[in-house]
């Protein structure tokens, strides 16, 4: 046994032990990325780098063996720079986007590209789960949305981009409309939401998906605010919008009509209740007397999560901002949700939080035909037959096919992206330079091959070595240009013949990933 | 084609260890590495597809396309940067109408490539075309370059010598043989000499020597008639052989010595244009320069330079050589230690890492082997010591082995010599076959009952492989990457066994210690660092060359009294030392001794020993550039600091030249070369920002100069443009000579340059004879 320091605390370890195991039998963590349990250490990514006391050296920790008397330092401000500069580096040739561009385009985040995915399959019941943990009205949106998702939609300038509302609006038309379930409740808080628009609507359904009893009150006859009152029939068949209060209905929102709300009745709500919403569509002279803060127009709130200057009062959609697009206020209504919980159970109120993304931009025309690997090479389909400007089902399986997978079949397992969301790091820092060219490498049964995502780290190349792959992967060139290929530019079918599932198991980031990869929790069988 | 892999497999071996000299066999019969060829040497070895392949592809040696028939490559070493290497390369391209993206033109009859250096420094810019070097090329002059090679192998003599009769002796004549020699000419001289010595048959024994060390004035002849005092020709030409062999060795009439020097009037006109492109002066023969070159070196390393012929073992012997051996194997390993220990010397590689204490921890070691390497894979692009000792004193350098040997327990050794250096190669293996012979290397030597046997590794073309783990990798087979240390060599080296690794100078300066006893070798030098240093001065110097002086010394005093001061009576502005690891010493420093101490505190470091002269034409922002763009192209890639950390550098100083950059910039560059020096994972990698680092702190004005839109020195393309000033007489030379058509062709007229179509080629200001074109 050898006494060792760790961040002032002293421990006994084995001899031969590294100083990352060392650390973690002294109860801290260090942050990893080219460690694989099964492998040697490389030293590659040198996130793990931590401080020796005494010479002041950078170490890393992965590699780096626990010698006696040794007093080293794993977390602070010095070691926390060290680390995002590794990680911007890192991100600096980093060619990927962690989301689909049309998903970050979506005010309401809505996870685009696996809808896509699950219709192409014909999973509609489960296409319109996805959508609906974003957007509580897909029926209406899929009508009215001017869809800024599709803008941004990669496939737009190779020929025409998905057209991702009609097959929104195809989730929602095609699923039998039954009811959702009434949400059991969590907690004895209460919220009240004034105004039953879309922002309402939505902040409504969400909250008492989360066990919060939620009343809306409208001064209209009828629920909807500017859905019902504002659009003509041609634009939004009520029936459509109907559907979508009854199921909001039915998850047990309670909803109080021709309530006219003065100063009174609003400082009533903010005893009665826990939180109040204000969803009112605007900021009306009648609410002067409120005690909100204004500007006349809107009012002003903490634009993350939405209060206001009152205790426990938010506002949202059009109240607090000028813009009139229903998907931003239902979008805002889901967001206030979230706060609203957040305050209940005691934490911070940080709103909804967007994790660290990484983009590319555009795609470069030489690089449409690798895109294009991920998608059927149909043109952009259009609605024909019985369903008046509705897909059928055939027809939204050849445009959900149309879809490129812009997004990275690892979101939530990449240690850099975790990582580069807990140091806070860039992603422009250090690009100076045009990026390299996207590649995507479909050759597999079992997974794919981007390099441009790749960290060089080796653990691949080491493990088809291990487990004798009679090709396997190598690195080709060296220094920045260096890459991991197949020697002889062989197949990859023929190079990974055992180990291909592994090495996209232990692969760090989404360069390698199995074809099945499923974000965000849902089941494998779905794509 | 496997007839010839089988031949290459059974001569190379066919474990994993043999795949850099099989991959090297079959570069060098094919000329690149044709993909079926590997193959098969998978399918016939141990060797797996990802090894051979990633090896190949780690050392830049090795080709995957046919090569042209000749190659061309350009030395953009540091001395020939700072002389126009780059514009150099340009003018071959659009001469060899090589197309852009590729290097070989569309006949495939020429390849162009760069080489990091070819150890010429001093006849910087120098351009290798298969074996033919050229010195000091400019871009006007490769036209004729490439015209005198197309001529020598359309009407190449072949020249048969014979060697002179054995009547009386006569005299000896000496010729230098080290590369720069070699490259600037030496050979023709020695068939030359043959000739006349044939011709007239005369018994004079021509010498093969080893460097001399002034490679400002190669190729050189010294002439020792018998009885007389020796004379020193510099910058000899084949046809003044004949006269200096008829000056000493035989009378000659009036008539013979006129039409001597008529024929000499009339080959300095001719050489005028330069046709085989080095540079010669007139001969002239010893002077005060040569005393003040020499006078002040204290040869240790490079004892009898220019005397002994480098193979001749019995002349190492007869002065003095094998001595220090002789003395070590009568002491007991510690004892050996201790001398060296007690002389104070520290490893010349670069790092100062004190000899003895390493030679200790190896010899702590219990093992049942114990390997040596001597470090022949001098990266530095502007540094040619190694190349210099491995070729002129390869004894030498064999010695220090064994003692090295003997001291720590090792059995097995050898020399790890880079790519670019197949004389070095060739010196060693024949004083290696010679002491095998003799039975100084290999079993019971000397009959002490010692036995060490040494062999030969070459390098593939990775300047990282000059790092201790990374050569231990490269020697098992694989590709040159380092790793982290702890633990050492020392401890776990090569084949997981205990290995000593020091650098050539290290070793060539052991048999000295133990000949002449570690209190003479520590007289010199100062109180920290000891003995005497092995430097290659280059660059914007009068008196370039290979110069061994005692630690210690001022800058200013080799810049000025040993180099002859500035070349063109030009300001010194600075002295780069050590090379991609070290930094840039500024003029008004130069009074510091230069230790290892003094040069770390100036933000520099001893390196390798390359010494590259600076003056104030050069731009220190495009000097920071180039060794960044080194070691950025070296680095190899495991470690993200370095791997990116120096790309990324790269990017910024690219945007500086380039007058895209801002202050931020400089700040951001800062702070990612400190990161890129502290989380590095090899030496490598920690020492790549020095080079900035230093400029930076005593050139700041300069990369603000930039950032502001001017290149002060001139140098960086984006920045400056061409103009035609008032002294322009007319006369178009430019306007004839420029490639692009940018200078309209009107006689007695006052040229211009469109801008629009100048490529900044430089051409014409070097062709003015009127000093008309201006750099603004």
């Amino acid at each position: 046994m050898i006494s060792i320091t760790i961040n002032s605390k002293k421990i006994q370890v084995n001899e031969g032990v590294s100083l990352l195991e060392a650390a973690s039998v002294a109860g801290f963590e260090i942050p990893v990325m080219c460690n694989n349990g099964e492998l040697e250490h490389f030293t590659s990514c040198m996130v793990c780098i931590v401080k020796d006391v005494s010479t002041g050296a950078y170490i890393p920790a992965c590699s780096a063996k626990a010698v006696d008397m040794i007093d080293i330092i794993t977390e602070d401000e010095e070691l926390s720079e060290a680390r995002k500069t590794a990680i911007e580096l890192l991100l600096s040739e980093h060619v990927g986007d962690c989301e689909a561009p049309c998903r970050v385009a979506c005010p309401a985040f809505m996870d685009i590209p696996l809808m896509n995915r699950l219709i192409a399959q014909g999973k509609f019941a489960e296409a319109l789960k996805v959508v609906k943990n974003d957007i509580a009205l897909p029926g209406v949106l899929g009508r009215i949305c001017p869809a800024p998702c599709e803008g941004a939609c990669k496939r737009k300038p190779i020929d025409q981009a998905v057209s991702i509302c009609l097959l929104k609006r195809f989730a929602f038309d095609e699923a039998e409309i039954l009811p959702e379930k009434e949400a059991d409740l969590v907690t004895d808080k209460k919220a009240a939401i004034i105004g039953s628009g879309p922002a309402g609507l939505s902040a409504a359904y969400y909250l008492q998906l989360k066990g919060i009893q939620t009343s809306i009150f409208d001064s209209n006859e009828q629920a909807g605010g500017a859905l019902r009152y504002s659009l003509s029939d041609e634009a939004l068949e009520k029936e459509v919008l109907d559907k979508e209060i009854e199921i909001i209905k039915g998850v047990g929102v309670k909803f109080f009509q021709n309530q006219l709300i003065t100063a009174d009745t609003f400082k009533k709500f903010r005893n009665d209740f826990d939180a109040v919403v204000i969803a009112t569509g605007d900021f009306s002279e009648s609410m002067a007397g409120w005690g909100l803060e204004n500007n006349g127009k809107q009012i002003l709130v903490n634009k993350t999560n939405y209060l206001t200057n009152l205790e426990k009062v938010f506002a949202i959609g059009n109240a607090n901002r000028s813009m009139r697009l229903a998907i931003r206020s239902a979008a805002q209504g889901k967001e206030v949700a979230t706060a609203i919980e957040q305050m209940f159970q005691g934490q911070p109120v940080n709103g909804e939080l967007r994790r660290f993304n990484s983009t590319i931009g555009k795609l470069l025309p030489e690089e449409y035909s690798e895109y294009l690997k991920e998608a059927s090479s149909l043109e952009r389909q259009h609605p024909e037959g019985v369903l008046m400007n509705g897909f059928s089902a055939e027809e939204a399986r050849k445009e959900a096919s149309r879809c490129m997978h812009c997004d990275c079949r690892k979101p939530d397992q990449c240690l850099l992206r975790n990582l580069a969301e807990r140091y806070k790091a860039s992603k422009k820092r250090f690009a100076f330079t045009a990026r390299k060219p996207l590649k995507k490498v479909k050759e597999h049964s079992l997974i794919v091959y981007e390099p441009g995502k790749c960290i060089k780290c080796g653990i691949c190349v080491r493990l088809t070595e291990k487990y004798k792959e009679e090709f396997g992967f190598t690195f080709i060139g060296r220094g920045f240009d260096v890459e991991i290929g197949v020697p002889f530019n062989e197949k990859m079918n023929i190079a990974l013949q055992k180990t291909a599932e592994k090495v996209a198991d232990s692969c760090p980031t989404g360069a390698l990933a199995k074809l099945a990869e499923m974000p965000n929790g849902l089941n494998e069988k779905m794509i | 084609m496997q007839k010839e892999i089988d031949h290459i497999i059974q001569q190379k071996g066919s474990g994993k260890e043999a795949v850099i000299p099989i991959l090297q066999a079959i570069q060098q019969q094919y000329n690149y590495l044709p993909e079926e060829a590997l193959k098969y040497v998978c399918a016939n070895t141990s060797i797996t597809a990802a090894e051979i392949v990633g090896v190949a592809r780690f050392y830049s040696q090795f080709r995957f396309e046919p090569a042209g028939k000749h190659i061309v490559k350009v030395c953009t070493g540091t001395a020939c940067h700072v002389k126009g290497a780059g514009l150099v390369f340009d003018a071959l391209k659009r001469n060899l109408n090589i197309p852009d993206g590729k290097n070989t033109d569309s006949e495939r009859n020429f390849t162009l490539e760069k080489v990091s250096c070819l150890g010429c420094c001093t006849l910087a810019p120098a351009v290798q075309i298969d074996t033919v070097t050229y010195g000091h090329v400019t871009p006007s002059s490769t036209k004729s370059i490439l015209d005198d090679f197309k001529n020598r192998i359309n009407g190449k003599k072949n020249r048969k010598s014979k060697s002179s009769k054995l009547t009386a002796f006569q005299g000896e004549i000496r010729i230098g043989l080290g590369s720069c020699c070699v490259a600037s000419g030496s050979d023709e001289i020695r068939q030359a000499v043959e000739e006349n010595l044939t011709k007239d048959d005369l018994n004079v024994t021509i010498k093969h020597v080893g460097c001399v060390g002034m490679c400002h004035q190669v190729p050189i002849v010294e002439v020792i008639p018998k009885g007389k005092p020796a004379q020193l020709y510099a910058k000899v030409k084949p046809s003044d052989i004949q006269y200096i062999v008829e000056k000493h060795f035989r009378p000659t009439g009036f008539i013979g010595r006129l039409k001597n020097k008529f024929e000499h009037l009339v080959e300095n006109i001719q050489h005028e244009e330069r046709t085989e492109g080095v540079e010669r002066y007139s001969i002239d023969i010893r002077e005060k320069h040569v005393q003040a070159f020499l006078g002040k070196q204290i040869p240790i390393a490079t004892e009898h330079r220019g005397v002994i012929n480098p193979l001749d073992l019995e002349e190492y012997i007869a002065n003095g050589g094998f001595e220090g051996l002789k003395k070590a194997l009568l002491l007991k390993p510690e004892e050996v230690i201790d001398e060296v220990k007690a002389s104070g010397i520290k490893g010349r590689g670069g790092g100062g890492f004190p000899t003895g204490k390493k030679w200790e921890a190896v010899a702590n070691q219990t093992s049942s082997q114990k390997y040596l390497i001597c470090n022949g894979d001098e990266g530095d692009p502007g540094a040619f010591m190694d190349r210099m000792l491995l070729e002129s004193y390869p004894y030498r350098t064999i010695e220090g082995m064994l003692i090295a040997a003997w001291a720590t327990g090792a059995s097995k050794g050898l020399f790890y010599i880079r790519a670019e250096y197949p004389l070095a190669v060739i010196r060693i293996k024949e004083a290696l076959k010679i002491c095998n012979e003799k039975g100084i290397v290999g079993n019971n030597i000397m009959g002490s009952g010692f036995s060490f046997e040494i062999t030969v590794k070459e390098g593939a073309g990775a300047f990282v492989c000059g790092e201790e783990t990374a050569m231990i990798a490269s020697v098992e087979g694989k590709r040159g990457f380092p790793s982290l240390r702890p633990p050492y060599p020392a401890v776990k080296g090569l084949w997981g066994y205990p290995t000593l690794i020091n650098n050539t100078e290290t070793f060539a300066q052991i048999p000295y210690i133990l000949s002449r006893g570690y209190k003479q070798f520590a007289a010199f030098g100062t109180e920290s660092s000891k003995g005497t240093k092995v430097f290659a001065l280059a660059g914007k110097i009068n008196r370039g060359g290979l110069i061994e002086v005692p630690i210690g010394i001022s800058i200013r005093h080799i810049v000025e009294e040993i180099g002859g001061g500035v070349q063109s009576g030009r300001k010194l502005k600075a002295v780069q030392i050590g090379g991609p690891s070290g930094g840039c010493i500024p003029h008004f420093l130069a009074d510091i001794p230069i230790d290892f101490d003094s040069l770390r505190q100036a933000g520099a470091m001893m390196g390798s020993g390359g010494l590259v002269v600076l003056d104030d034409t050069d731009c220190m922002v495009d000097i920071a550039r180039y060794f960044l763009s080194f070691t950025q192209k070296e680095s190899c890639g495991k470690c993200t600091f370095c791997r990116v950390g120096t790309k990324r550098m790269l990017d910024i100083m690219n945007n500086i030249c380039e007058g895209q950059a801002t202050e931020n910039d400089l700040d951001e560059l800062e702070k990612l070369a400190e990161w890129t020096k502290k989380g590095s994972l090899c030496g490598l990698g920690k020492t790549a920002p020095n080079p900035v680092l230093s400029t930076l702190r005593y050139f700041r004005e300069e990369y603000v100069a930039h950032i502001n839109g001017k290149c002060p020195a001139g140098k960086c393309k984006p920045l400056i443009t061409y103009s035609v000033n008032d002294n322009c007489i007319g006369c178009t030379i430019c306007a004839q000579e420029c490639p692009v058509g940018a200078i309209p062709f009107l006689p007695h007229k006052k040229h211009q340059i469109d801008i629009t179509l100048c490529t900044k080629c430089d051409i014409c200001k070097q062709l003015c004879p009127e000093d008309a074109i201006i750099i603004s």
